[in-house]
């Protein structure tokens, strides 16, 4: 298939155009701690957006192992963003409509913070495994650590600022 | 000094303890906190445009003019990034745009160095030195990332400082900037359980008394998860993990219910009786 110019595009736009120097060197993949789990490598990863393989870098589990914690971000030597490219790449996933679990997540914890302005931990939770049960075994027994130190809240919160919330997120989130 | 105090959302549920932690600590060291006006989340690591990440973290800035304190380094990290961001002119428009309150710039600061700050000068207040308490010392990730925060995001000291400032040994910790696992909990939960694990396990090997954090979220994956991980892995570890404001805070001498203690997973009070030994062997 041939390269997709556009969408190695919009992932520069997104991530920032140092993407391009990107010298495959690995040290993003050797600072990941889920590194280990990840096909493609986040190294490859990027690779793969600036070849213009859309399905490759878009249908993956990499890009829901990244924690978003940084390391390879500090660490590239070319001051490219490796975490900026995995979220582009989550936001292209989203609005190509592709589903699946962490893609459920992410969007229960936006449209919580949409609605609320704030997280409710619990309910959200709540509402995910209801959908996506397999971790519910992990979450139980951490539930039954949790709710006898009185941290479990079910009631939500809501802050009175939650149009200019949702204003924040529609407007900005269109460019 | 006067703050405004961003608690974070986990300070209502899961991270009860950081913020209980939190306010009788600054209190006991003369610091006054403002509670910030209607504040909103953050975004945490799960809003993936940018510009609506900086935007929510944006309108948090925009309530204040006093410096912003908070105690989680997710928070902590992504009010840094916004303020960065919104250095560049074309953000800064975009943002305000939107906002009711405009951004016109921001002070950020973490507990910890606000803390450190103050004890550093009162060391007088120190009412328990926790002599000879081994502690490992666990930054987790965005404490001091991005760049040019609290500390360097390489090899960070400023745990270690606070550590010796409370008289207590900080051990050489080599997992001590590696993440969690915690952004991922949920959807990808074995993932994150076996970093948790692998922490965990070294902090055992390294001899640490008790593990100390900065963020609610690392709390969570090495306190509360605790006993199920060892339960899944055959391995005891039998660690106490507190917040940083609770280790200061036994230190000032506060009771452990007003540093709620009592609802950490890992009862830190074996470790709390030890240290109360010490010092009175040593007085």
């Amino acid at each position: 298939m041939a390269a997709d110019e556009e969408f190695k595009q919009e992932v520069l736009r997104l991530a920032g155009p140092e993407a391009q120097t990107c010298i495959q060197c690995g040290t993003c993949s050797a600072s990941c701690p889920t590194a280990h789990l990840m096909k493609p490598s986040i190294r490859r990863l990027v690779k793969h957006c600036l070849e213009g393989e859309k399905e490759k870098a878009l249908r993956n589990d990499t890009i829901w192992l990244c924690t978003s914690c940084q390391l390879c971000t500090v660490r590239c030597p070319r001051g490219i963003r490796p975490k900026a490219v995995v979220a582009a790449l989550k936001e292209l996933a989203e609005r190509e409509k592709i589903k699946g679990k962490d893609q459920a997540y992410e969007e229960l914890f936006q449209r919580q913070i949409k609605d609320y302005g704030r997280i409710a931990e619990i309910p959200l939770a709540g509402e995910f495994l209801l959908v996506f049960p397999q971790g519910a075994l992990q979450s139980m027994e951490l539930g039954l650590e949790l709710a006898p130190k009185g941290k479990i809240k079910l009631a939500v919160e809501k802050i009175r600022g939650r149009d200019e919330v949702r204003r924040i997120m529609e407007e900005l989130g269109k460019g | 000094m006067k703050l405004a105090y961003y608690p974070g959302c986990v300070s209502r549920s899961t991270g009860r303890e950081m913020d209980v932690s939190t306010r009788i600590v600054c209190a006991a060291l003369g610091i006054a906190l403002q509670a910030l006006e209607d504040w909103n989340c953050c975004g945490a690591t799960h809003v993936p445009n940018e510009l609506v990440s900086v935007g929510l973290a944006a309108r948090n800035l925009a309530q204040t003019d006093l410096p912003i304190m908070t105690s989680c380094s997710i928070c902590y990290s992504n009010l840094r990034s916004a303020a960065l961001a919104m250095e560049d002119p074309q953000v800064r428009a975009k943002v305000n745009a939107v906002l009711t309150k405009k951004y016109s710039g921001a002070q950020i600061r973490h507990a910890l160095d606000v803390i450190l700050e103050v004890l550093e000068k009162n060391a007088e207040l120190i009412a328990i030195p926790l002599k000879d308490l081994k502690v490992a010392p666990y930054y987790g990730c965005l404490l001091t990332r991005p760049k040019g925060g609290i500390d360097q995001p390489e090899f960070p000291t400023i745990l270690e400082k606070l550590i010796k400032t409370l008289q207590a040994e900080p051990l050489d910790f080599r997992l001590k900037t590696f993440c969690c696992g915690g952004p991922i909990f949920m959807p990808q939960v074995q993932a994150a359980e076996d970093i948790a694990f692998l922490i965990l396990k070294e902090a055992k090997k390294a001899g640490a008394e008790v593990i100390v954090t900065v963020c609610p979220l690392c709390h969570l994956m090495l306190d509360a998860k605790q006993k199920a991980l060892e339960q899944r892995h055959g391995e005891k570890i039998g660690i106490p993990v507190l917040y940083v404001t609770q280790l200061v805070g036994i230190a000032l001498g506060l009771e452990p219910d007003e540093l709620g203690l009592e609802m950490n997973a890992v009862s830190p009070m074996p470790m709390v009786k030890k240290a109360c030994e010490r010092m009175a062997q040593e007085a």
